[in-house]
């Protein structure tokens, strides 16, 4: 193999794995970068009534290799200490995990800054705005992410924020992101959302009638997050090593990991 | 190669009768006598092997073959022609079902095959028809579920009545086929081919009972060679083939799911030598 | 999107309950974006077993009829009706046979086996490789939603009107989380000596 033969004589350098074209003198070569990985994982989000949970895995993927399996994509953010115990915001990045990681410092330097000129943490729903502000800045060399913005609004009440990598956001109820989103999210639907539940006997075909979109504590939901990551580590094999979890509530944040399948 | 101008040897004589037919008939009338007899509980294929010099090195000789795991022929007229329906019957048992659903055809599909095969040696150009007859001897499992375990043998205790009803696609059990030279297929409780073809069948009458088990199967077909055999009678001269409870030792294998052994099988010099000793 | 396997949309799904097996497909037929019918159901009946076909719609008629033959013509050469898993072999052998011009189809069997009365599912790929599943078994542009939605719903041994439940459920919102699959569906549960057809009306969109 002249791959690795180190020969001066060689058309070009050798110390590189990746193989040098060796063409004829004069030929044109077409080299290209391409900025971008897809690190694998998933992340979700569900709010409740007083309360939100985002969770992600820990699994850090290129191609069918694992780089780690303890790469967390979930985020405490704005803290005031290194700790960050006294944040009020979390945000789960899945995607390009360097990305990732830029925009969740991006994020918290913004926030830390907030909250150091205004003497308060900073509301979700601004928080919201200015991320989607941030991930517009760059609609040209996007930050390859699926971001989730979580924490509690002005009436306590469970915020869950979703984006699209150039900032499109929406407030949702719940949201699933990364590998296995088309494997969490109808899921979800059906289980925190209860739709395609009706009430029986209560008509025929689209007269039936909705079950009530009854509130889900935190318990119950806390659940649904831990049955979505087993079934979709199970059927995904970006998927799995460990289970990320933040529960956010007028107490402030507690942090959960719980081991997922590392097959 | 031989698709033009190549016609068929086995035409109508002006009676309406196919000659060619008849001499493939008498050819096996010539033939070493071979019978078959179904049991509730399996069949027994049995032939004389016969060898026209001492010299002749008798193990080596078999006319009891193994079709399918569950399925077994014997003949009676011309061995070499035997031989080539050996062989198309089990590669049309691979072809023409195993390769397709995964599993060994039923004994009357199979018998059928074998039958297109000697009917197209009957209207085909340039061959002539085989000169063999065929006791296809074979067991298939039924479609129905097995609800009184009437196909194995043991009566329960309720004391039904064995009656002489067994195979068949839906129930299941042992099936006896003749196949002719014709490609005509007849289903059989017992029957003989071969040269004392008819004293051995009225033999046969005289001894089948409805509700027999392959135990006295066995034995019948022994007396009954018995009657008709030329030579001395012992392991090497008698040759039998059983379809019987699945083969376990013929398996090979150990702790395969679903795996079952073989229903078909020939008996041994030695088997045969102590069947003829309880006579 | 030139993929043939997601011209036309459409998703399928089977599950093993106990002594019961369901099969369910949606009714959408498309081309790309356009819904042409929401009509077009893709399981089909074979005596005691059920074939699921999502895929290039052409070649779900073509194979759904080529079976239509295959099936016909064995139970008038056998005298009995196919067995499950002699019907898959055979799904499978002639799925293959096409090995390098293959029907753009992904099958799903299903049935109850009526000798030993065990049921039995099992789902193909566009060139016959069986997937012999104990759970359930999805198929169509649908497939990762029906996947999350059966791992997270199914459990062992429910009982036919359980399983209607499950089927249903795992079925209709996978399907809304899938803009080719849709628009209402048939779901079979088949028991030992008894099948039982329902329509679901499904959101229309």
């Amino acid at each position: 193999m002249t791959m690795f033969s180190q020969n001066p004589l060689m058309n070009g350098p050798n110390y590189s794995f990746s193989q040098t074209p060796t063409m004829a003198s004069g030929a044109n070569k077409e080299h290209s970068f391409y900025p971008y990985t897809d690190n694998g994982g998933s992340t979700l989000a569900i709010s409740g009534n007083d309360f939100m949970i985002m969770a992600g895995d820990t699994r850090s993927t290129s191609g069918y290799n694992i780089n780690t399996r303890y790469s967390p994509k979930v985020f405490k953010i704005g803290g005031t200490t290194s700790s960050q115990d006294d944040a009020t915001l979390v945000l789960s990045v899945v995607g390009f995990a360097a990305d990732g990681h830029a925009l969740k410092e991006k994020l918290d330097a913004i926030v830390k800054m907030y909250r150091y000129q205004h003497g308060k943490p900073m509301s979700v729903k601004a928080c919201a705005q200015r991320l989607s502000t941030i991930l517009y800045g760059k609609r040209f060399f996007p930050y390859y992410v699926t971001a989730i913005l979580g924490g509690l609004d002005e009436d306590g009440k469970g915020a869950v924020y979703s984006y699209d990598p150039v900032g499109s956001y929406e407030r949702e109820q719940c949201r699933a992101a990364g590998a296995a989103a088309s494997l969490i999210m109808p899921f979800l639907d059906n289980q925190v959302n209860f739709k395609n539940q009706y009430i029986p006997g209560s008509g025929e075909g689209h007269a039936l009638v909705e079950r009530a979109k009854d509130p889900l504590p935190l318990v119950v939901v806390e659940a649904l997050v831990k049955d979505a990551f087993d079934s979709a580590v199970e059927r995904h094999i970006e998927v799995g090593d460990g289970l990320s979890m933040m529960l956010i509530t007028k107490n402030g944040i507690e942090e959960k990991f719980l081991p997922l399948k590392k097959d | 190669m031989a698709d033009r101008y190549s016609f068929s040897l086995t035409t109508f004589s002006p009676s309406g009768k196919l000659v060619q037919i008849e001499y493939a008939l008498n050819a096996v009338n010539q033939g070493v006598t071979a019978l078959g007899i179904k049991a509730t509980n399996g069949i027994v294929l049995a032939t004389e092997k016969k060898s026209s010099s001492p010299l002749i090195d008798p193990p080596s000789l078999s006319k009891v073959s193994l079709i399918t795991p569950n399925i077994g022929m014997v003949y009676s007229g011309m061995g070499p022609d035997y031989r080539v329906l050996v062989d198309k019957a089990r590669k049309v048992s691979h072809t023409g079902y195993k390769r397709i659903y995964n599993e060994y055809p039923p004994t009357r599909i199979l018998v059928q095959d074998v039958a297109r095969v000697m009917q197209e040696a009957t209207q085909s150009g340039g061959v002539r028809p085989y000169g063999v007859s065929l006791l296809i001897a074979g067991w298939d499992e039924g479609v129905e579920p097995e609800s009184e375990e009437a196909a194995t043998a043991d009566e329960g205790p309720e004391g039904k009545k064995p009656t002489g009803k067994t195979g068949g696609i839906l129930k299941g059990g042992p099936m006896l086929y003749q196949v002719d030279p014709s490609g005509s297929y007849f289903p059989w409780k017992a029957t003989a081919i071969g040269k004392s073809a008819t004293s051995a069948k009225t033999f046969l009458e005289k001894r089948y009972t409805e509700g027999l088990e392959l135990e006295d199967a066995v034995h019948i077909a022994l007396l009954t060679l018995k009657e008709t055999i030329e030579g001395e009678m012992n392991g090497e001269t008698v040759e039998i083939g059983i379809v019987g409870p699945p083969a376990h030792h013929l398996l090979g294998v150990d702790g395969v799911e679903g795996a079952q052994g073989p229903r078909f099988r020939k008996l041994s010099p030695q088997e045969i030598e102590d069947y003829l000793t309880n006579l | 999107m030139s993929s043939p396997f997601a011209i036309n949309g459409g998703a399928c799904v089977a599950m093993v309950g106990k002594d019961c097996v369901a099969i369910a497909c949606d009714l959408r037929l498309g081309l790309q974006a356009l819904t042409v019918s929401n009509n077009f159901p893709k399981i089909f009946s074979y005596g005691d077993v059920y074939l699921g076909l999502t895929g290039l719609a052409t070649d779900v008629s073509t194979v759904s009829d080529l079976f239509r033959y295959k099936v016909n013509m064995y139970r008038l050469r056998e005298e009995r009706n196919i067995a499950p898993s002699t019907m898959a072999n055979l799904v499978s052998s002639s799925l293959y046979e096409r090995r390098f011009g293959p029907y753009f189809v992904s099958p799903v069997v299903a049935g109850i086996d009526q000798k030993s009365g065990k049921p039995f599912i099992c789902g193909f790929d566009s060139i016959g490789c069986i997937d012999f599943a104990k759970d359930f078994i999805v198929s169509g542009t649908a497939s990762d939603q029906l996947f999350g939605t059966c791992e997270g719903l199914w459990e062992p041994d429910l009982g036919p009107e359980d399983l209607f439940e499950t089927i249903s459920q795992a079925l209709l919102n996978a399907v809304d989380r899938d803009a080719l699959s849709g628009w209402g569906a048939h779901v079979y549960i088949i028991e030992k000596d008894k099948t039982t057809k329902r329509l679901l009306k499904g959101r229309q969109d």
